[in-house]
């Protein structure tokens, strides 16, 4: 702008005998920062707000793609002027790559009332909707407290975090305050060893461990095994997924035929001695 | 009142279907009931799908409109888990009952209870079906997509695929209910190939999850009556679900079963576990916040769907199966719906091979069980 000036002036309407910006409103502030004054404007004479918010919509739409929270901030704002719910799911969210359900459009219009720093953080991280959608089931208070715990973790964990401290929360009819309050995750969360990444992960992991309590122990007692045997890092060994089958699989790399024969013979050793046979037991 | 006889609250009719039979049937046994035709059916489903709670909303409502495709369908099953080789029939669609665990609401794409005219079609087709099977001891049934029995009273489908059915041995015809709604039954004469089995789980499930339908003991007394007329019955124990406790509920269920009905009068008793696509978990968070049932400990079978851990589901069904043999049980026929090999071989002693071999054996009314 600095070189060519201001190309496309900014739409304005005028509420309450107020200039209130419609679309346009980063090349104001960027006029403002160069020291463009005055500048110019259209006007625009429409009354109705949701006519007015029609131009700063489909405007944008044709330029640039929206984020997850300006969806939400949408549907919410077309939902406040007054646009019919079926339009809005029919129409709008097409418009906005997102599937036509009422379902979706109830989580986009939680997200949109999400508290100011939640939003932030979902904005800075870059969240997706998968991520952000268990977000909804909390209430503010418990968002504020989720939040230092969800920010260093991955997109996957940080969706497994939250399902699962829902869940552990709901099958035990505890409050989720009460669970982030409890001794075993205060030690966590007060470790001055501990960075904030393996804080959250620690945390993610003791909560695993209280939903999934059966599948954990089978999994603890697997690896310990291993570690009793002394299983050699080279040959991979993994149970069924969730230990649905009683198979186990093996896995092992060679690129001679000298490397075959010593991961054949590794196995065979392994396979002669007699605390091996626990793992069968672990079916 | 729906664990009474469930009453729509208005009838769609697709105008095509006005003329049929079954049409006049249903208009006649509800005559009370508000009718509207719809003559643009894209728009009237569209319509329907979108507004709050169509789930709930659809299953208040009656559509009448005609199968398009085909009538009679193999169970799909799951994948990678063992089949029981059964056919179903897609003649009513949907169930006002809804159980907080149902599948419909994930896999029905229409939110309406929708009942098929055009049964002209179904007769044709399942004469096509039988005689491209003949000889086999099939075992169909309309239970799948919905109860069979929970609008009778308005279809009375029940008095038709009997007698349909009747004389049609080797072939095995199930009607599947958690209802009571056994009037045209008990009108209806016997035969030994038709048999009525009822959906049965501990009464605090039934309470908690199963909340529309009537109590256990009014579905076991339905079976004695059932029993009494003739007819065989059967009886699926699924979803069995896992709480502290439910064994014992379990057992003292199946012992009073036992006490109520003669073990040679049971065609057959299925066991299944809870078992769900992730995909329904959100659905029955947001419809049922209460149920407690998807908290348990589920982990991701081979098929994908969440269902109990395995040493879990197979303690539970290995002390059930022991409780049914100690009742009278022995001889009655055992199946597990959608369990893998192991399963059936840790908790029943022995894994059906192919798809007559379980056929084979649960052809047990007929007289020519082979296992």
């Amino acid at each position: 702008m600095q070189e060519t000036g201001l190309l496309h002036p900014p739409l304005i309407a005028l509420r309450n005998g107020r200039f209130i910006p419609v679309s346009g409103w980063k090349r104001i502030l960027a006029c403002a920062e160069l020291s463009f004054s005055p500048i110019p404007v259209l006007i625009t004479e429409e009354m109705d707000n949701l006519k007015t918010f029609l131009m700063a919509f489909y405007e944008n739409l044709a330029t640039r793609e929206f984020s997850l929270l300006e969806k939400a901030e949408i549907l919410a704002r077309l939902k406040r002027f007054g646009e019919d719910e079926k339009r809005i799911i029919r129409h709008y969210m097409p418009l906005l790559d997102i599937p036509a359900t009422l379902s979706y459009l109830d989580t986009y219009l939680a997200f949109s009332q999400f508290e100011p720093e939640v939003k932030k953080a979902i904005h800075e991280k870059n969240m997706s909707f998968l991520s952000v959608k268990p977000l909804v089931g909390f209430s503010c208070r418990e968002r504020e407290r989720l939040l230092p715990l969800l920010l260093p973790l991955g997109q996957n964990k940080r969706k497994e975090l939250l399902e699962d401290i829902l869940e552990v929360s709901r099958k035990n009819d505890t409050p989720v305050q009460k669970i982030l309050l409890s001794p075993e995750i205060q030690t966590i969360q007060d470790s001055g060893t501990l960075t904030p990444l393996q804080k959250a992960d620690s945390t993610r992991l003791l909560l695993r461990k209280k939903r999934y309590p059966a599948y954990s122990s089978r999994q603890d007692s697997f690896e310990s095994l291993l570690r009793e045997i002394d299983w050699p890092d080279e040959i991979a060994i993994s149970p069924s997924p969730f230990f649905e089958e009683e198979d186990f699989t093996v896995r092992f790399t060679f690129n001679s035929e000298e490397q075959l024969k010593a991961g054949l013979l590794k196995l065979e050793e392994l396979s002669a001695r007699r605390d091996f046979s626990k793992i069968f037991k672990l079916k | 009142m729906l664990k009474l006889r469930f009453i729509p609250r208005k009838i769609f009719i697709d105008k095509e279907c006005h003329s049929m039979p079954l049409t006049k049937r249903v208009l006649k046994n509800l005559s009370q009931v508000p009718t509207e035709t719809v003559s643009d059916l894209q728009r009237f489903l569209d319509e329907r799908r979108i507004s709050r709670d169509a789930i709930r909303q659809g299953k208040k409502d009656l559509f009448i409109t005609s199968q398009k495709g085909e009538f009679i369908k193999p169970c799909p099953c799951t994948p990678r888990y063992v089949g029981c080789n059964y056919f179903i029939i897609n003649l009513d669609l949907n169930c006002p009952l809804d159980c907080t665990y149902c599948i419909l609401q994930h896999y029905l794409y229409d939110p309406m209870l929708i009942v098929h005219a055009n049964h002209e079609d179904l007769w044709k087709q399942l004469d096509a079906f039988i005689d491209k099977n003949k000889g086999r001891a099939l075992r169909i049934g309309t239970g799948e997509l919905g109860d069979s029995l929970v609008l009778d009273h308005i279809t009375e489908n029940s008095k038709d695929l009997i007698s349909y059915f009747r004389g049609k041995s080797p072939v095995l015809f199930e009607l599947k209910t958690k209802t009571v709604n056994i009037q045209n039954i008990l009108e209806t004469e016997s035969a030994s190939n038709i048999v009525i089995s009822w959906s049965l789980n501990s009464p605090r499930i039934a309470r908690s999850e199963e909340a529309n339908a009537p109590a256990v003991e009014e579905r076991i007394d339905a079976a004695r009556r059932a029993a009494d007329k003739g007819f065989f019955v059967g009886f699926h124990f699924d979803p069995l679900i896992r709480y502290p406790g439910c064994e014992v509920e379990y057992e003292s269920l199946i012992a009073r079963l036992f006490n109520r009905i003669s073990p040679g009068k049971i065609a057959w008793i299925s066991l299944g576990s809870l078992r769900f696509p992730p995909s329904l978990k959100p659905i029955i968070q947001e419809r049922f916040p209460r149920t407690k049932i998807i908290y348990e400990e589920m982990v991701k079978g081979l098929d994908g769907k969440l269902r109990y851990f395995r040493p879990s589901r197979l303690d539970l069904y290995k002390r059930i199966i022991r409780c049914i043999k100690e009742n009278g049980g022995e001889k009655v026929p055992l199946y597990l719906c959608m369990e893998s090999d192991t399963i059936w071989r840790e908790a029943l002693g022995w894994v059906p091979k192919g798809k007559e071999s379980l056929e084979s054996y649960l052809s047990f009314p007929l007289g020519n069980s082979k296992v």
